[in-house]
């Protein structure tokens, strides 16, 4: 329970206007949302922004919103950022939608239904946060050639925390099936670890 | 460790003799468990675990798995998590470190001795939690770059960075002195206002350069004993031309007592305008000593930085300057575009202010503080009308004041009607510019080509235009007001010279030269097809009105409705020229009265339209002109046209055709004209029926009056004693009538009823002694009587009332 207990510490350090207990207690959960980040943005969006400016932004917001935070259980801290996060992706994609329409709708993106778009010379370079974690690089290498299902259930249940009943509803699918899918995919997982240590 | 020997049974394990059940989903259901029970907070061995499912070897490798998963997400732990043990490095870029100035967020701040030059030096140092991250190193480093780039006196001076191979930091000028608040302390106002004008201008330095501060703030503005500030602290610094945020995730952004709107909804779109939001904070600060919104919780805080407006400085110490405090409701516009669009604009403010000029600015907080209070009132207002405590010609003039204090446009409004040396000299020269044009047109010069001066002309109105849309773009409206009603004069004096000269519709009015209207001046003159016809005239009024209604949409200045109107009026008047008015009037001017009818409903049903389609601002204009047409219409029918006046005579002899009933008749029209305006019912129509109604009694009195000495007159020539009855009449008549408005002045407050009708029972009176009672004394001795009776009367006015009533009361039971 020692991490617990901590987190429970800042979030007391932060209720007293600890401004840097927050940031400490973001920082432990920053490689879990730069993952999300990532794969909440899209291959498009990731070309745009830096996944370390969606963090700024979701901390910041944490931070105004602050109190609106209940602490029940160690998770609900991650699970909060989370949704935060989600809000702050998806006004990013609403701002880079109305600025950058017109130059999509000129300029096709490569995609998979137009593999002859363009495309983004940015979508290569990962963002900087990643460009020196070569761990974390790795980890986005596996989740990125897990098939779609598999990754979203480690991202709900790994990343954000969820237990394997929210994630069921989040999913729209039975908990048999969450159960069965996390099974696999963390089966898949190891697999993929294994081979490459292999090589 | 207990937890789970407690807890419910594991669904999987319930499971597991199920022998039909997949093997496989029974093992997922292990792993979920597992999870499950993670993240509810339980503390659960793998080894214990895996026991409660013996069947299930898998279990354990994939609950290593997950493990291994949680030990890449999780984050190493810091390195050392007290920067203050942190130990001091000996010697940074060759500078001998001495002690710890301060410490932030991203880092430390060093006290060096520069031996060289034998100076101190501030030396900034990565914090030490950071030093392993190469982005973050990279981001401290751009930082130092974005300020060395940067050389102005009141930015704190970067001497050099710090090696590759040391620990990155980079050294800069050390300044020794206080905060901006705290060195205020001891200030003037007027020293208050110049150090924050230096800092004005050097957050506009900085913009120029493309870089937004983020972080201004007291703290980070430092205040030497020479009172020269210096800003320093560029850690959130944005270079705007990049789009590269030179900020650390995992730092918070700025202080959020100096956060702007934008800041605090982590606006993506935040540009240069925040800094002045923070300026504006600084300045109330400065000046009142506090800031300007506070709340206890940090979100109470974002929402009032965003919503509320702050307590005006004035409420707090009523000796600061209401010009200071416009600057500093400018800076803390909500909207940027509200707010100083540069700081340089806000520098020249303070500067005008320390100068003694009157600052530009004029916020719309004042407005909208009004508006919030006024409309409370305006309820209040509604409910006494309603109660009839108010009448509602006074609810109409509040609304009217009120309606005019918080529209928007005021501010600036009020200022272009303001009287002062430059506003007069710019309208001086607008009107000079237009009288030129129109000399061009009016005169003939021998040098000059008919191209040339519709050149010149025309050179003279397109960059009055174009200077005025500039203006208006750029918010400058009291200038770009004078520039483009200057060029609404301009445009059809234009258009007249060009079709002159290049003698376009030159035709003359149905044919004839003497119908037209520049023909009547240009006797002298003897050149022929010289002179603008009247179709001309037409046509540059015309193809102007367009123009107006163009401008009024670009600027939304109700100004333009007013041009439109006036030049809608003149071409009205060309359209009778064009009929042929020039030919009426020798021998019959009241046709041309006559033609004026149409034209005064035709913008009386204008006026209503726009007024119905919500545009009062427009209609407002357009109503006068109805007026006055309506006005000049039925006086110059009534004073001129004698086909009307013949049919007075003819119909009703006793009247002997005398104008004087004919304007009794036009006082009946207005009477009428203005029950009906009432009945419309919407506020204009109400005003246009009050001007209606002001000319009533001046009308039937005078006619009254002139009647009467007429009577007197024709009596005192033929002794005729239809005559003598007549100007009887009018004697009696007239004190009657006089009276009759002096009460009638009662229902709807009519003051001129009141003063008017004083004034001719006055006359009436004197008429009386004159004609009627010659060296009696009986009539001004009963007029005494009656005058202290009456006020007897009034003064017991309740009493009296009472008792006749009483006395009818009894009286009627006995009928």
């Amino acid at each position: 329970m020692d991490q617990a207990t901590s987190s429970f510490h800042l979030i007391d350090r932060i209720k007293n206007g600890d401004r840097e207990a927050l940031s400490l207690l973001f920082d432990r959960h920053r490689r879990r949302l730069a993952v999300l980040a990532h794969y909440r943005l899209g291959p498009h969006l990731r070309g745009l922004v830096e996944i370390d400016d969606i963090l700024q932004e979701t901390l910041l917001k944490a931070y105004v919103q602050f109190d609106q935070f209940t602490y029940r259980t160690p998770g609900s801290f991650l699970r909060w950022l989370a949704r935060i996060m989600e809000h702050v992706v998806a006004d990013t994609a609403r701002y880079h939608g109305r600025q950058k329409r017109q130059a999509a709708e000129m300029v096709p993106l490569k995609s998979e239904s137009t593999p002859e778009g363009v495309e983004l010379v940015d979508s290569k370079t990962p963002s900087r946060l990643l460009a020196q974690d070569e761990a974390l690089r790795s980890l986005l290498r596996e989740l990125d050639e897990l098939p779609d299902d598999y990754r979203e259930v480690i991202l709900l249940i790994k990343i954000e925390g969820l237990s394997t009943q929210e994630a069921a509803e989040r999913m729209g699918k039975s908990r048999e099936t969450i159960a069965l899918l996390l099974h696999r995919a963390i089966k898949r997982f190891r697999q993929l670890q294994d081979s490459k240590e292999g090589v | 460790m207990n937890d789970y020997s407690s807890g419910p049974k594991p669904d999987a394990g319930a499971n597991v003799p199920q022998a039909g059940l997949d093997r496989e989903q029974v093992l997922a259901n292990a792993v979920a468990d597992f999870h499950d029970r993670r993240a509810r907070g339980e503390t659960i061995d793998a080894e214990s675990f895996c026991r409660l499912y013996p069947g299930l070897e898998a279990l354990r490798s994939q609950i290593d798995t997950l493990d291994r998963l949680e030990g890449l997400l999780e984050e190493p732990e810091p390195a050392a998590p007290d920067p203050a043990a942190e130990p001091l490095p000996e010697k940074l870029s060759g500078h001998k470190i001495l002690s710890v100035i301060g410490s932030g967020g991203m880092g430390r701040v060093l006290l060096g001795q520069d031996e060289a030059l034998g100076r101190p030096v501030a030396v900034k140092v990565l914090h030490p939690r950071f030093m392993n991250n190469s982005v973050l190193r990279t981001r401290f480093m751009q930082e130092a770059r974005a300020m060395a780039r940067l050389r102005h006196p009141n930015i704190v001076h970067i001497y050099n960075l710090g090696q590759p191979d040391e620990i990155p930091h980079f050294v800069m000028e050390y300044v020794q002195g206080a905060s901006l608040t705290e060195a205020a302390r001891a200030l003037t106002l007027e020293q208050k206002v110049e150090l924050m004008h230096k800092v004005v201008l050097a957050v506009d330095f900085l913009h120029q350069h493309q870089v937004v501060h983020r972080d201004l703030k007291p703290g980070n503005i430092l205040v030497g004993p020479d009172l020269e500030p210096k800003i320093l602290d560029f850690g959130l610094a944005h270079q705007a031309d990049g789009g590269q945020r030179l900020t650390l995730a995992g730092e918070i952004m700025g202080t959020p007592d100096y956060f702007s709107p934008e800041q605090s909804r982590a606006d993506p779109s935040l540009d240069a305008r925040s800094d002045i939001f923070s300026l504006g904070i600084i300045l109330y600060q400065l000046l009142t000593g506090t800031l300007p919104f506070r709340a206890e919780k940090l979100s109470d805080q974002m929402r009032s930085i965003c919503e509320q407006d702050p307590v005006l400085p004035r409420r707090i110490n009523t000796s600061i300057p209401g010009e200071l405090q416009n600057v500093c409701l400018k800076a803390l516009e909500k909207n940027p575009g509200d707010r100083y669009q540069t700081a340089r604009e806000m520098a020249d403010d303070l500067a005008r202010y320390l100068a003694g000029e009157p600052v530009q600015a004029s916020p719309t907080s004042y407005s909208r503080i009004m508006a919030g209070k006024i409309e409370q009132h305006l309820r209040d207002l509604e409910g006494w009308k309603q109660d009839h405590i108010l009448s509602l010609y006074e609810y109409d003039s509040f609304r009217k004041l009120y309606d005019r204090l918080v529209d928007r446009e005021d501010a600036w409004i009020l200022e272009v009607r303001r009287l002062t040396l430059a506003q007069v000299t710019l309208y001086l020269g607008a009107w000079i510019l237009v009288v030129g044009a129109m000399l061009i047109e009016l005169f003939r010069y021998n040098h000059l080509s008919a191209t040339t001066a519709v050149l010149l002309s025309a050179a003279a109105a397109v960059p009055t235009a174009w200077i005025g849309v500039r203006c208006w773009q750029q918010g400058h409206f009291r200038i770009a007001i004078a520039y483009l009603l200057a060029f609404c004069l301009l445009l059809p004096v234009v258009m007249l010279i060009a079709m002159d000269k290049w003698h376009l519709l030159a035709g003359f009015t149905l044919g004839d030269k003497d119908l037209e209207f520049f023909n009547l001046f240009s006797v002298a003159q003897s050149n022929e097809n010289f002179r603008p016809t009247n179709t001309q005239l037409w046509w540059a009024f015309a193809l102007s009105l367009p123009a107006y209604l163009w401008l009024r949409r670009f600027t939304k200045a109700s100004v333009f409705s007013l041009a439109f109107a006036v030049m809608g009026a003149l071409l009205a008047l060309v359209t009778l020229l064009r009929m042929g008015a020039i030919n009426w009037f020798p021998d019959h001017p009241g046709w041309f009265f006559l033609h004026l009818i149409p034209v005064a409903l035709f913008f009386f049903l204008i006026a209503a339209t726009i007024e119905r389609r919500n545009h009062p601002a427009d209609s407002r204009y357009c109503y006068p002109v109805a007026v006055l047409f309506t006005f000049l219409a039925l006086t110059g029918v009534a004073g001129f046209h004698q086909p009307y006046q013949d049919w007075l005579r003819k119909n009703i002899p006793q009247t002997h055709g005398l104008i004087e009933y004919l304007f009794i008749i036009n006082a009946l029209v207005y009477l009428s004209l203005q029950s009906f305006s009432e009945h419309f019912g919407s506020p204009q129509m109400r005003s246009v029926a009050k001007v209606f109604r002001f000319v009533i009694p001046g009308h039937v009195l005078t006619s009254l009056l002139l009647l009467g000495l007429n009577a007197s007159k024709e009596f005192g020539n033929g002794k005729n004693l239809d005559w003598r009855f007549e100007a009887r009449f009018f004697e009696v008549l007239l004190p009657l009538a006089a009276l009759l408005f002096v009460f009638g002045s009662i229902p709807k407050q009519m003051k001129n009823f009141f003063a008017t009708g004083l004034l001719f029972l006055a006359i009436g009176i004197t008429r009386l002694q004159q004609e009627l009672f010659k060296n009696n004394a009986i009539w001004p001795v009963s007029l005494l009587i009656t005058g202290l009776l009456l006020m007897y009367i009034a003064v017991n006015y309740t009493p009296v009332k009472l008792a006749l009533t009483r006395r009818f009361r009894r009286s009627r039971p006995k009928e």
